[in-house]
């Protein structure tokens, strides 16, 4: 009672009021969403913190405080090297042949051809089913006893009998990165397709009137425009194929051993196969720093666009 | 790779913060009357929730007042699940896992004494109660049990002109490789993550060697267990069995033996079950399990457990829905749904005249069990189903076996 008594006592400190309120109303606006921001996104990060500095005993319960050793028991797993390399090659091999391909459906789409949108349309199936679903249907397709790859192949005479797809480490993650780059095309290739859309016309023009060839036209003139189009893609998927957990877990769960995990599925074999939870926790404030690393690099090549 | 991943899962996450809310709100009402109690029971097949909630039914209308709040879990999830639960102090009253020591370890549960009636109690097989205690007290309930046999078609083994099962490793490859040469799969190897700590249980007892040695300490890298993954390497380049063992799992070798591309393998009490269903008119048999040259046959049996978490106020729910559960028509009821082995006395008689059960139940005393009562054993499971399959691989077996005895020494 007695600050709102002395603050209409005094005038100028009235008039002041409304102009704080005013400054606060943006917050009114924007809490709901600053709420579900701190609750969905800040509290689970400090809680993925937090729990990777405990210990937790198999079953799940806390045991206290672990300072580093959940890092350090990380650092020594026989695994961890492994498991980052191959994720790096996940991470690269998907994104560069998903640009390279999706390179050229944008060119595809962006011509004038009777069908274009129907053809458009189809584009977007592989991304608008169930990443789940799709891992599924490729599992069955590439099974030993019954997938229809092997009764295929061995019709043509490609191999002579059947091969188990997903049973070697090195063929199973191969097929994997196909399917990563299966439902990674549909986005990029629409990235693409609005960049060539930006492309004006008469930069076309200008380069038919001095002569140049469609190669010329596309490297020299065509290309360095995609080139926000592309960077845009190109962060964006890699932060994507990083955090892709739905392909492996559907069709390998990483094995044989660990030898198709990614950090993102050895995180979770972490926790529930090696009831670990402390030490899955340590993997994923790593994984979380390495996405915002890529975040920030988003952030700075978006900036970059709009400076360019 | 695809953006719609990311926004997909916001609004899901918003939904599963939501309804974590809901559920902890709910679980703080259930702590205050006590009278409403939360069971988490494993799937074993889509009977399994039918019968839960039928019984759950008659239950409350039996008790009135007290009610049961089911959750069904199927096996692939129910360990993050449970595990979860347990991080977040949510713990389920009652629990329906084939673990339990890891709990007793940690003191979540209360003791077989006073969550059951001494009817129930005096009625378990002593053999499962035994497998049911931790340093010294009895925290786990037997559930269910099952035992593995020997199963080979017959109509492969004719067309080889093979006679009767094999008896010793040595016939089962020399078996596997007139089979195979037929081009069917000789033996059935399933060292995938679903079961792998099974099938190889199954192998090193048929070799004299266990989990543990005599004295209670693990042994998991002994000679004989060395020797028997080391045998199981050399079948599997000699092309004996599928191509790769470390990414089979069960139920795919399963549904090939019931297509009748498979000699032989170790299959379980609901194998003739799933044959029926897929292809009822494969020829086969049932034998005991072979072991090495000079080892008596053994079997693999499997215990389920039944457990009662201490939270306080529920005592007098949980006790009364447990002797219930545990009344010999429930109990027998749900075994014959399931195809599964009692773990009672009364349930024993009462099931004798099951002729297909009947090779199972003889089985059931040379029995050798996965060591449950040890609380490491929760992880070694878990590092074993990962592993195991590399060794008859790509990796060294005593490699393997080293890691995982380290695993569970923990040194």
């Amino acid at each position: 009672m007695r600050p709102s008594a002395t603050t209409t006592g005094r005038v100028p400190a009235g008039r002041a009021r409304p102009r704080r309120t005013a400054r606060l109303e943006p917050l009114l606006w924007l809490g709901p969403a600053l709420l579900l921001i701190g609750g969905i996104v800040l509290w689970p990060v400090v809680e993925m913190v937090l729990t990777s500095l405990r210990e937790i005993s198999r079953t799940g319960v806390p045991r206290g405080w672990a300072g580093a050793d959940n890092f350090s028991a990380l650092l020594d797993h026989p695994e961890l090297v492994p498991v980052i390399g191959r994720t790096i090659v996940w991470v690269a091999g998907i994104v560069a042949v998903t640009v390279a391909l999706s390179l050229g459906l944008a060119q595809l789409l962006h011509a004038r051809f009777p069908g274009r949108r129907l053809v458009r349309w189809a584009l977007i199936v592989p991304w608008a089913a169930s990443l789940v679903m799709t891992a599924i249907v490729w599992r069955w397709m590439l099974s030993y006893f019954y997938g229809i790859t092997n009764r295929v192949l061995t019709d043509l005479g490609v191999i002579d009998s059947p091969r188990d797809w997903l049973g070697d480490p090195t063929i199973a993650l191969l097929w994997m990165m196909w399917v990563g780059v299966f439902v990674s095309l549909p986005f990029t290739t629409y990235v693409l397709l609005a960049g060539l859309q930006t492309v004006p016309d008469e930069v076309h023009e200008a380069a038919r009137v001095d002569g140049a060839s469609r190669w010329r036209t596309y490297w020299s003139v065509v290309f360095p425009l995609l080139k926000p189009a592309l960077l845009v893609a190109t962060v964006i998927n890699v932060i994507n194929v990083f955090n892709s957990f739905p392909i492996i877990w559907a069709m390998t769960r990483g094995g044989p051993g660990n030898a198709t995990d990614t950090t993102t599925t050895f995180m979770y074999k972490l926790a529930f196969v090696d009831q670990s939870v402390g030490q899955s926790a340590a993997m994923a404030v790593v994984n979380f720093l390495m996405v915002v690393v890529m975040v920030l690099l988003y952030l700075r090549a978006v900036r970059w666009k709009e400076i360019g | 790779m695809n953006p719609s991943w990311r926004s997909r899962s916001r609004p899901l996450r918003a939904a599963a913060l939501g309804l974590g809310a809901a559920l902890a709100l709910s679980a703080c009402g259930d702590a205050d009357d006590g009278d409403t109690i939360t069971f988490i029971a494993a799937e074993y097949s889509s009977d399994t929730e039918p019968y839960w909630q039928e019984l759950i039914a008659d239950f409350e209308e039996a008790n009135p007042g007290m009610s049961v709040d089911l959750q069904v879990v199927n096996w692939d999830d129910i360990d993050q699940h449970v595990t979860t639960l347990v991080q977040n102090r949510q713990q389920p009253d009652v629990l329906n896992l084939n673990k339990f020591a890891g709990f007793a370890a940690d003191g979540l549960l209360r003791p077989a004494e006073d969550v059951v009636s001494a009817e129930v109690r005096d009625d378990f097989l002593p053999g499962f109660a035994d497998n049911s205690v931790y340093e010294g007290t009895q925290y786990g309930l037997p559930f269910i049990a099952s035992t593995r046999l020997f199963f080979y078609n017959t109509d492969l083994f004719d067309e080889a002109g093979l006679d009767g099962p094999p008896r010793t490793w040595d016939e089962v490859a020399d078996y596997a490789e007139q089979i195979s040469e037929l081009g069917a799969v000789g033996y059935g190897l399933p060292l995938g993550p679903e079961e792998a700590q099974a099938e190889f249980q199954m192998w090193i007892n048929g070799n004299g060697g266990h989990w543990t040695d005599s004295d209670g300490n693990w042994a998991i890298n002994s000679e004989e267990n060395v020797e028997t993954l080391e045998f199981l390497a050399g079948m599997v380049d000699d092309g004996l069995t599928q191509p790769n063992p470390a990414t089979t799992n069960r139920a795919d070798m399963f549904n090939a033996f019931a297509q009748g591309d498979v000699g032989m393998l170790n299959g379980a009490v609901f194998l003739p079950g799933v044959i029926e269903d897929q292809n009822p008119d494969l020829n086969y048999d049932i034998a005991p399990i072979p072991g090495n040259e000079g080892h008596e046959p053994s079997t693999l049996g499997v215990q389920d457990y039944l457990m009662a978490f201490d939270n306080p106020g529920n005592e007098e729910a949980v006790n009364a829905f447990l002797d219930f559960v545990y009344d010999t028509d429930n109990y027998t009821e749900f075994l014959s749904t399931e195809r599964f082995l009692p773990a009672t006395d009364s349930a024993s008689e009462a099931m004798t005249s099951d002729a297909e059960l009947a090779p199972f139940i003889e089985a059931l005393p040379e029995a050798r069990f996965f060591p449950t009562t040890r609380p490491e054993w929760t992880e070694v499971d878990g590092a074993v189903k990962q592993e195991i399959g590399t060794a008859v691989q790509d990796a060294e077996p005593r490699e393997v076996l080293d890691r995982l005895q380290q695993r569970a020494s923990g040194e």
